[in-house]
């Protein structure tokens, strides 16, 4: 996915002037540019003569070529280089310039001459020939394609093409459908039905690590794991009898027979009986719920339910509701924040926008929303955590806010969840099997804008607030969180693409049964997971997701594949470096109170360290406790929460501003220094293996090293240069991904090459010679 | 000495009443709870002491209260019970100890006698950091011209000017720059003073030999006076740079407020007496603006955050706009001089307060050696001690009049600015945050000697000892030393951010803001402790292997067992 490219100089023609600043295509007929294609990918349209803006201001650096609209995605094709790219992302199901239908936001026509311009939707018509082509990214990105030279009436009909396409009627006409049909069941063909996501490697893959809960055994495990000795896995729903939207397992109180939960289940929205999530080890469980549609059966339904949950918990405590859809914002809220944030971050002209910056930031409530949703998950923490009771989750259909809620909950109570075969369960268990509307809510079909809401990316969000806070804590990087959020919009993985387990199985069926494949599985049709990250990553750029400095921890998660029970150990790297620290901030060491003479120098310590005398509340209290000690990474972990703290995700939201871009600067600076040190010290773990194992030096060559880092080190020593291309966008590159319609401004050389601001004509001229 | 108060409380914002014991100083203010088990101190060097106000409130009857105004972006609350004996209160001797200067006292740096093993005072050697840059060359020659301070008492002595330019001509290009302050480059600040411009060299391209002048505004007057001397000095400059026909002068002003300063005698080179030379106005305001503007700053993050408007009340006060300006104008003279090969000459009016914060966030971008600690401390000693900023005038040391409207955040806004550059490469610095943490605390503390006069003088150099001595605590893990390379950091409220390990440390809410620097030594410990492991394992291992092959010899039936061991 990732390849450097070094900056070639292209041949190329160019026509004498006509209109000044318009670069002319060749005048030689390309030679053939053909897109390149997916199992069951089909060309459906496609136009010649194509330039795809890459720059705002200038035509010089565009591109010439064909674009190409297919069932799966727009696909550019073109023999031009781009220049200034210092690292590109690239995934296997796609190529430099494509853009997969599903991530299609907008479809904007434009025709100068006639100054119009024309949101397209499927099935309209267009009135004029357009000579510009903008598309409005999921993702963020703007992409813009002029049509000056092409046919009028061929691109006419690629624009018109790409409307309908980003438009299915039907799920099944998503293109998932039709590649997972081609590539895992080559009709009939039985041999080639292998179960999506097997790998065939002696060492499990992440995937085969992270279990799907579609089976009774992986949550009877989870049980396990978590010492919920007085829950157990419940299959009445088998088939999706009792409810459509609920997967077919799911765990509930051992003292509720199938009988009562059959019962029970009509009165809940959606037939949704109440599910286990979780169980802390102090015997308090975390419980998701819908509403009670029925009034009549409320109280006595609600009593009934929380005395099961109070049997399952060893102090027999009691349990604590928390009504999600009170207290926090409800998700037409969250899109408008995210479409505001949008308009500030990609849509806003960048030089004009920046002294309202942080009162648009502030003004689209996104980071509000975000630290709403750490707060809540926190007081949730300290009521399983602090005051040892079970807790329940209740929003009117259960299939929101309480897959956000409970997997941060999660995130912060059990260090399991902070690998990356463990967070990946958790949003399988959380939000997949919970049934997740993705369809909906990622609106694939944009078929009702209401529906839209980006719940997951706040998700993803919140995370990556506390990833920052402790990134020491996490087995995975902000690449892996950025790259899973991008995952969203490729039609292809079972994960993302469907609003209940029920709905992906049926389609199935009837897709199966419509193209008659026959599959011979119990499964009708079987999508694989984004967890399968082969089938877009090489392995060595699957590197990215792996903390460095996750290091030493990685072996006690996961061991034999199973994972070990779920306590808290002492044992912690930190502490003692951050007491050497507590000069800077407080946490004062006991003796030192009047510090000699000869120790004048300044120690400034904060106002105190300790908890307040009058907390203003019990959590607060033990929030105060908690971060007066500290933090054991394998342990609890507590957000920060002051408005200072909640930070924006530049790598995600700004990722495609070349304003914005660092060369050899940003976060990734640091990585790169922090892999290459647990490359080094892997490397010096594994030799210790070796002379153990072996008992001699000369005995075995030693295995080729097999590094978790993308950035290796190159030997023992302390010395590995920082790569040219590291930018604070990395892995990514904002080159012809960002191009707002004609912003006068600096040429984008400019920023990419270095300088960034004001930079006088004088040295552009020498600069463009 | 010392003087003990019992009973006093201090009124936290954080955790309320703290009754405790207050121990004063002559350097400072320490207050401890009394509750044994308790580890409360709060303890406050006299000189981050901006004013004492007795408050009102609502206290017990018989109580009087008061209110320390610090320097350090907080304030500290005490009550006492009234002494019944009409003695005075605590805190009117705390205010005669916290103002000696005002008292006719000395300030406590200068009682103070710590010796360190390093003497600070090596820290910056001028001839040798010339020497470092290849200086004096066959354009840039070194004048002894201000030994007594003659040219202008706010240079250092030795200044490196054109070659072709004699004393006597500098004499009078000094009359033409304001306080003197002729042009001198890299560190070559020439001062113009009343009418008189000198510029004097800062820092010199290794390679294109474009080079960083710095002096005051000139003298031009409202009838646009010109100075023959001047614009020769100038064109001096500019030959002295055989890549460029030009010459950019940097006014940091606004520049209406250049034009303003006219009236006043001074102004900016008018592009008609400076052939080849083009003015850029740098848009930064002046002195009372960023004053204000820190103020502000105070009421927001000082005690508490107001928790939903936390952004926009951040961007009211302006501060990250002055700094984003400060960044930009340092940023467009680096480009200049790295990819226009350009010399520049930089000026405000006096050309020590905005003209230090440019030359030397400048040629932080340029030059890698001012981002090692030792390279930073050169700089502030050359762009900031001997160039003549005015601390004692812009921080009020020991003085009262905390009104003072010489008093300004310029240091300050320098430091953050580098701060703002540790964040945006976080790899590129060998210090770390507590490094300019310490910086600013001993800007105000009066512990050390260093930053509290005018001009480099006498005073000591101690805290360059302390630091060195304690180097550890202030190195950055991650330092990569690409010294070649010139950063361009991305001048953009989108990146720019407000230090709130700085601002917002007292609040108790606010912890560590580096964890990755913790990770990473943790990380080193453990390569450390791995490769001790394998080396020892590699030399047993030798001895075993040449032992048993002589066992082998002897029986070869026998096998050794490795040692399963788990790591």
């Amino acid at each position: 996915m990732f390849s450097v490219k070094p900056p070639k100089p292209t041949f190329r023609c160019y026509l004498p002037p006509q209109q000044t600043g318009i670069k002319k295509p060749p005048l030689t007929t390309p030679k053939k540019l053909e897109a390149k294609l997916l199992p069951g990918e089909i060309v459906v349209n496609e136009v010649n003569f194509v330039r795809k803006c890459i720059a705002s201001d200038t035509s010089q650096q565009d591109l010439w070529g064909k674009l190409v609209c297919t069932n799966f995605k727009i696909s550019f094709i073109t023999d031009d280089v781009m220049h200034h790219v210092k690292f590109q992302y690239k995934s296997f199901l796609l190529g430099e310039h494509d853009i997969p239908l599903t991530c299609i936001e907008q479809i904007v026509t434009v025709n100068d001459a006639k100054r119009k311009q024309k949101v397209l939707i499927s099935n309209q018509k267009l009135k004029f020939n357009p000579t510009e082509l903008i598309i409005y990214c999921k993702d963020f990105r703007i992409v813009r394609f002029r049509f000056d030279e092409a046919g009028p009436e061929s691109a006419k009909k690629v624009c018109l093409a790409i409307a309908h396409y980003s438009q299915p009627a039907d799920l099944q006409l998503l293109f998932g459908f039709e590649y997972v049909a081609r590539v895992y069941y080559n009709s009939g063909n039985k041999v080639n039905c292998v179960d999506p996501g097997g790998g065939g490697l002696e060492k499990k893959s992440l995937c085969e690590q992270t279990p799907l809960f579609d089976k009774p055994s992986d949550w009877d495990r989870e049980i396990k794991r978590t010492g919920a000795s007085e829950w157990r896995v419940c299959s009445i729903n088998e088939g999706y009898k009792i409810s459509p939207n609920l997967s077919e397992y799911f765990v509930v109180p051992v003292s509720l027979a199938d009988q009562d939960l059959r019962q029970f289940s009509q009165f809940f929205t959606g037939f949704r009986i109440p599910l286990w999530c979780w169980n802390h080890s102090n015997g308090s469980a975390l419980v998701r719920m819908a509403s009670i549609k029925d009034v009549m059966q409320q109280r006595k339904l609600d009593q009934r339910v929380c005395a099961a949950i109070t049997r399952s918990h060893p102090n027999r405590s009691d349990v604590y509701k928390s009504d999600l859809d009170k207290s926090l914002p409800s998700i037409q809220d969250i899109q408008t924040a995210f479409t505001k944030l949008r308009q500030a971050s990609v849509i806003d002209p960048f030089e004009e926008s920046e002294e309202r910056w942080l009162s648009s930031i502030e003004n689209s409530r996104w980071l509000e929303y975000v630290r709403c949703c750490l707060k809540h998950a926190a007081e949730l923490v300290y009521m399983l955590e602090g005051k040892r009771v079970s807790v329940i989750l209740q929003e009117e259909e259960d299939r929101d806010l309480s897959c956000l809620i409970s997997s941060l909950i999660q995130v912060m109570l059990d260090p399991h969840f902070r690998s990356i075969a463990g967070f990946q369960s958790l949003l399988q268990k959380e939000w997949v099997m919970a049934g997740y509307r993705f369809l909906d809510r990622c609106n694939h079909l944009k078929k009702s804008d209401k529906e839209e809401s980006p719940l997951f990316l706040l998700f993803l969000d919140c995370v990556w607030q506390l990833l920052v806070q402790y990134p020491a804590a996490f087995e995975f990087t902000e690449t892996f969180l950025t790259v899973l959020g991008d995952s969203l919009w490729l039609s292809i993985f079972s994960t993302f693409l469907f609003n209940c387990p029920q709905q992906q199985d049926e389609h199935c069926r009837e897709f199966v049964k419509s193209r008659s494949i026959s599959c011979g599985d119990e499964k009708p049709l079987r999508f694989p997971p984004v967890w399968d990250w082969s089938q877009q990553f090489s392995e060595k750029d699957q590197a990215l997701f792996n903390n460095p400095l996750y290091v030493g921890k990685s072996a006690s998660c996961v061991q034999n594949g199973a994972v070990k029970s779920f306590k808290r150990t002492k044992k912690n790297y930190s502490c003692t470096l951050r007491g050497t620290s507590s000069l800077k901030n407080g946490l004062l060491s006991e003796p030192e109170f009047m510090p000699r003479r000869n120790s004048l120098v300044l120690r400034l310590k904060a106002d105190f360290s300790h908890v307040r005398d009058a907390p203003d509340s019990p959590s607060e209290q033990f929030f105060c406790e908690w971060f007066s000690k500290p933090a054991d990474l394998q342990g609890l972990l507590l957000p920060q929460l002051l408005p200072s703290h909640i930070k924006l995700w530049k790598l995600y939201f700004l990722r495609w501003v070349p304003e914005v871009q660092i060369n050899m600067g940003g976060p990734v600076t640091a990585f790169h220094k922090m892999s290459v040190l647990a490359d080094e010290i892997e490397m010096l773990q594994q030799r210790l293996r070796q002379y153990k194992g072996v008992g001699s030096l000369s005995a075995g060559t030693p295995e080729a090293h097999q590094s978790r880092m993308f950035f290796r080190a190159s030997n023992l020593s302390d010395s590995s240069p920082m790569p040219e291309y590291l930018t604070s966008s990395f892995p990514f590159s904002p080159v012809g991904n960002l191009c707002k319609r004609s912003i006068l401004g600096t040429p984008l050389s400019k920023f990419l090459g270095g300088t960034k601001i004001w930079i006088s004509t004088e040295t552009l001229a020498s600069e463009a010679m | 000495f010392s003087l003990i108060f019992k009973d006093v409380t201090y009124i936290c914002p954080f955790m309320g009443m703290i009754r405790g014991t207050l121990t004063v100083t002559n350097y400072r203010l320490f207050f401890k709870r009394v509750e044994k088990d308790s580890a409360f101190v709060l303890d406050v060097p006299l000189g981050v002491i901006s004013r004492i106000e007795k408050a009102g409130g609502a206290l017990s009857r018989g109580e009087v209260s008061y209110v320390l105004v610090c320097k350090d972006i907080r304030n500290l609350k005490f009550a006492h019970k009234q002494d019944t004996q009409g003695r005075t209160s605590v805190f009117e001797t705390v205010m005669k100890l916290a103002f000696p200067v005002s008292h006719n006292l000395q300030v406590f740096a200068y009682e103070y006698g710590q010796i360190y093993p390093e003497n600070g005072w090596k820290v910056y050697d001028p001839s040798a950091e010339y020497k470092r840059m290849g200086l004096p060359n066959e354009s840039w020659r070194m004048t002894r011209i201000n030994e007594h301070y003659e040219l202008c008492d706010t240079y250092p002595v030795m200044l490196l000017v054109p070659a072709n330019i004699p004393d006597e001509d500098l004499k009078r290009v000094a009359t033409f720059r304001a306080k003197n302050r002729i042009p001198v480059s890299l560190n070559m600040d020439i001062t113009r003073e009343c009418g008189q411009s000198r510029s004097v060299l800062s820092w010199i391209h290794p390679e294109s030999q474009a080079t960083v002048v710095r002096c005051s505004q000139p003298m031009v007057g409202a009838n646009g006076k010109r100075s023959k001397d001047d614009e020769k000095y100038l064109q001096a400059i500019m030959d002295a740079n055989a890549q460029s026909h030009k010459l950019f002068i940097f006014d940091a002003r606004p520049s209406v407020n250049a034009v303003a300063n006219k009236t006043k005698g001074g102004g900016f080179e008018s592009e008609d007496a400076y052939q080849n030379a083009e003015l850029v106005f740098l848009d930064i305001h002046n002195i009372h603006v960023m004053r204000e503007s820190l103020r502000k700053l105070k009421e927001v993050v000082y005690p508490n955050i107001e928790e939903s408007h936390w952004l926009s009340n951040l961007e009211s006060t302006h501060w990250l706009e002055h700094i984003k300006l400060i960044l930009a104008g340092a940023l467009r003279i680096a480009d200049k001089v790295e990819s226009g090969k350009t010399s520049v000459v930089i000026h405000c009016s006096d050309g020590w307060d905005r003209t230090a914060q440019l030359t030397s966030l400048a040629m932080l971008m340029l030059d890698g050696h001012y981002r090692t600690v030792r390279g930073f401390q050169v700089l502030i000693e050359k762009e900031w001690l001997t160039f003549g900023h005015r601390f004692q005038m812009r921080i009020g040391h020991g003085d009262k009049n905390h009104s003072d409207a010489d008093r300004s955040p310029v240091f300050l806004q320098f430091i953050d600015c580098v701060w703002q550059l540790t964040r945006q490469f976080p790899a590129a610095f060998e210090f770390n945050e507590f490094f300019l943490i310490t910086i600013l605390d001993h800007l105000y503390s009066c512990l050390f000697g260093t930053f509290l006069c005018n001009r480099a003088a006498k005073e000591d150099r101690f805290l360059w000892s302390y630091i060195n001595s304690h180097l550890e605590e202030f190195l950055n893990p991650l330092y990569v030393n690409y010294s070649h390379h010139v950063l361009y950091p991305v001048v953009s409220m989108r990146h720019l951010e407000l230090w709130v390990g700085y601002y917002i440390r007292w609040n108790p809410r606010m912890r560590l803001q580096e964890p990755i620097h913790h990770c990473y030594k943790e990380l080193l410990l453990k390569r450390a402790e791995l490769k001790k492991k394998v080396e020892e394992l590699q030399r047993e291992l030798i001895s075993r292997s040449a032992s048993s092959s002589s066992e082998r010899a002897a029986s070869p039936t026998r096998s050794v067992t490795p040692v399963q061991t788990f790591v």
